[in-house]
């Protein structure tokens, strides 16, 4: 696709391969061919298997199936550059050095998704079915769901790492089985740069939350906590360079997923009228004036790369609505248009302050609805990740009345979801 | 129409902070400021009563509102009528208080107090007209509320033109495109000049002025205060980890240091591992008891609040600080300390 090497970072993409999955079950060996992909268990457990896990279960939960998800963890797309493994995850499955170039496999309408307890992981569900299905992105796809109990004495940090790097390894065994085969379409990434054209420069302002174990994000392999933001090419994300380590906030959530599958750079990519110039990540630190470092400084290096206009993202809740309100106010102090996504979180019945911290100077804002909004889902015939809702004592294939904050990604600050909120007329 | 009104003990005229303590009681005909606002309403509608309660017996037990409800219908009451409150945040917050209690009950009723007022939070589902900030602007504040008095008796709705405040419900709903394509839009729109385009318009947040140093700490007694999720071991009240909608009180009696296994924290935001290892760090029991045994400080309350701030809605964090000063307030507490975590 390159040709020469080239010195100029600007004509060096990424081709993404991509197979579409209409179908998941379980085989003798993992295979994938026409849409239908089948795992062999023995093989994929193989790759979770650790001795700081007990037991490791595998199951399959497709769009529709009458299954609820209990203790959704992360949820990983299955994706490749190759047999071996390596090239995709650094610092986790390959050596720690910035991917995003070259080919990439990935397995579209499929994911790797852990279910159970750890702590500080507040009980995300999933249905697949229902009124919360389109509420969630991991209900619309193929899941291959590993569950797990922790090995008696085992540390709860080896437990994570465990399942973590079992999840990875499992995304990389799926795509490798579908290297040899026909991709359903070929989709070409250039690495941004300059752009001749003058189309307004955009740039993707990306927060990852950074506090501390089952809170943490990664860029490879690595935790962003005190230190500063850094700018990466979007198409690193398609190869796994940020991987979520984050349990918390169900509906906040960003898993590994919808990094590698990130909502506003995928919306930026099919646009001919803008150009997509940079993706900044940035921790997201829990002392005020550390926030306002970061945001004054993610704001200084979007007008070194001459940007015009900026979207920025978030994780978790409240604090958080600090992080995106403080670098909008600082864009918009350097020139760049900014708009930041927000979840309101307004109170039951919708009427409180929508914003804990709201911005000063900029205006535009999205909304991905009201967390506190509850929603009714009706009973199951199965639940993945744990036989009870731990959230409200009660089975978890029963009828429940939730907050749309316990569903996983319902209000995804990555700008996945369709979820807003208005005023009642 | 038979009304009732209520006001809080200043404009009763039975005092001020002094007489915040004050219980619930209803008295005959109109007081105060009633007065005025029944010759307003002239002679289709007579104040035959006035409820009448202390500010922080009203902010800190909620139960004063239905008492008086019950009897005011008692007096054969067929409308309440709250405030003025203007910015008051105690008195906005009993007058919210009542008049969803008389709502709840089936009684036309509604408030008046200024758009800022924190009561106004608490007042969802009910009527609020817009007064002044201050009482000096009584006058015109009666005026409105009088002629909204009259719409609510009548059986009419009250809109933004009859000066109706307060909150307005937002709901969720499936738009066409995500929400990562409408930020696209949403920027395009920006970069084409357009600077009002949102979707969620910018809420008003108060200013708090701090209150004034204490004047000499060895004679203040002092609370201590947490957001940080402070609940006796096994959480007997059951204080939620997180969107926290209520906070509890603990009592401190003969409690020289939060031991751990004494003492432990459910806040959901932060690993409690070294927290639940020595609770003096999230409450400072220890150092407050040396500084109570050296003469630094007054004293220390009996009792601790707690609440856990972690994605509690700013409309309960601000009622729960209403209710915290007003029980503080009347316990002849002068200092606080809130920890933070």
């Amino acid at each position: 696709m390159t040709g020469e090497p080239q010195r100029n970072v600007n004509g060096v993409g990424l081709r993404r391969l991509v197979h579409e999955v209409r179908e998941l079950a379980f085989g003798e060996r993992t295979s994938y061919a026409s849409g239908r992909l089948t795992v062999s268990q023995e093989a994929a457990r193989a790759l979770v298997v650790d001795p700081a896990l007990a037991e490791v279960r595998l199951a399959c939960a497709a769009p529709g199936d009458p299954v609820r998800i209990v203790g959704a963890l992360d949820a990983v797309q299955p994706c490749s550059k190759g047999p071996g493994g390596g090239g995709v995850f650094p610092g986790f499955l390959g050596p720690a050095l910035p991917p995003g170039r070259g080919e990439t496999h990935v397995l579209r309408g499929a994911a790797v998704l852990a279910a159970g307890y750890l702590p500080r992981a507040q009980e995300a569900v999933i249905d697949m079915f229902g009124p919360a299905a389109p509420l969630s992105p991991l209900a619309c796809t193929h899941n291959l769901v590993v569950e797990f109990e922790r090995a008696d004495g085992a540390a709860w940090e080896d437990v994570e790492a465990a399942v973590r790097r079992g999840l990875l390894r499992v995304a990389v065994h799926l795509a490798d089985a579908a290297l040899d085969a026909e991709p359903d379409s070929v989709e070409e990434l250039p690495a941004p740069g300059a752009d001749p054209s003058g189309r307004p420069r955009v740039g993707v302002v990306t927060n990852l939350q950074t506090q501390g174990k089952f809170k943490d994000v990664f860029v490879y392999g690595r935790s962003l906590s005190g230190g500063l933001p850094t700018v990466i090419s979007p198409n690193e994300l398609d190869d796994g360079a940020v991987v979520s380590g984050q349990y918390g906030h169900p509906a906040l959530k960003n898993p590994t997923y919808l990094h590698q599958t990130h909502p506003v750079v995928a919306a930026l990519r099919v646009r001919d009228d803008l150009c997509l110039a940079a993706l900044v990540l940035c921790p997201e630190p829990i002392e005020q004036g550390a926030k306002e470092l970061v945001s004054a400084h993610a704001a200084r290096l979007c007008a070194e790369l001459g940007l015009d206009a900026a979207i920025v993202t978030k994780e978790g809740g409240g604090n958080a609505d600090a992080d995106v309100s403080l670098k909008l106010d600082r864009l918009e102090e350097e020139g760049i248009a900014a708009v930041g996504i927000f979840a309101e979180m307004a109170g039951r019945d919708g009427t409180g302050p929508p914003l804990v911290v709201p911005p000063s100077r900029a205006t535009a804002m999205v909304s991905v609805g009201n967390y506190d909004e509850r929603l009714s889902l009706p009973a199951c015939e199965r639940a993945l990740g744990g036989d009870r809702l731990a959230l409200l004592d009660r089975p978890a294939t029963d009828a429940l009345e939730l907050p749309a904050a316990a569903i996983y990604c319902a209000l995804s600050p990555l700008g996945w979801g369709r979820l807003t909120c208005h005023e009642a007329a | 129409m038979k009304v009732v009104h209520y006001l809080n003990q200043f404009f009763a005229g039975i005092g001020g902070e002094d007489a915040a303590g004050t219980g619930p009681e209803l008295r005959d005909g109109p007081v105060g400021p009633g007065r005025r606002l029944a010759a307003l309403l002239g002679d289709e509608h007579e104040i035959v009563a006035t409820a009448v309660c202390g500010d922080d017996h009203a902010a800190a037990s909620s139960e004063f509102a239905s008492a008086l409800v019950e009897q005011a219908r008692a007096q054969g009451a067929e409308l309440l009528v709250a405030g003025p409150a203007f910015t008051s945040g105690r008195y906005g917050l009993a007058c919210a208080r009542i008049v969803s209690a008389a709502t709840a009950d089936g009684m036309p009723a509604l408030a008046a107090m200024h758009p800022d007022n924190p009561g106004l939070a608490e007042a969802a589902g009910t009527v609020v007209v817009e007064s002044g900030a201050t009482a000096r602007e009584m006058g015109p504040s009666l005026e409105r509320l009088a002629a909204a008095v009259r719409k609510v008796a009548a059986g009419e709705a009250l809109t933004a033109q009859d000066g109706r405040v307060g909150p307005v419900a937002r709901s969720n709903r499936l738009a066409e495109r995500s929400a990562a394509e409408r930020a696209v839009a949403l920027l395009l729109a920006r970069l084409g000049g357009d600077r009002e385009a949102t979707e969620i318009p910018l809420p008003a947040f108060d200013q708090v002025t701090p209150a004034a140093p204490v004047g000499d700490p060895a004679e203040a007694v002092f609370a201590l205060l947490t957001e940080g999720g402070f609940v006796p071991a096994g959480n007997p009240d059951r204080l939620e980890s997180a969107r926290a909608t209520k906070w509890i009180r603990v009592s401190l009696e003969g409690r020289e240091s939060a031991e751990a296994g004494t003492f432990e924290s459910v806040h959901g935001g932060f690993s409690t591992q070294w927290a639940n290892a020595d609770p003096n760090r999230i409450l400072p029991l220890d150092a407050a008891r040396e500084l109570e045994r050296e003469g630094a400080i007054g004293g220390l309350h009996g009792e601790y609040f707690a609440t856990t701030g972690n994605g509690t809605t700013v409309a309960d964090a601000r009622r729960f600080g209403v209710e915290w000063a007003a029980e503080l307030r009347q316990a002849g507490i002068q200092a606080a300390i809130l920890t933070a975590t």
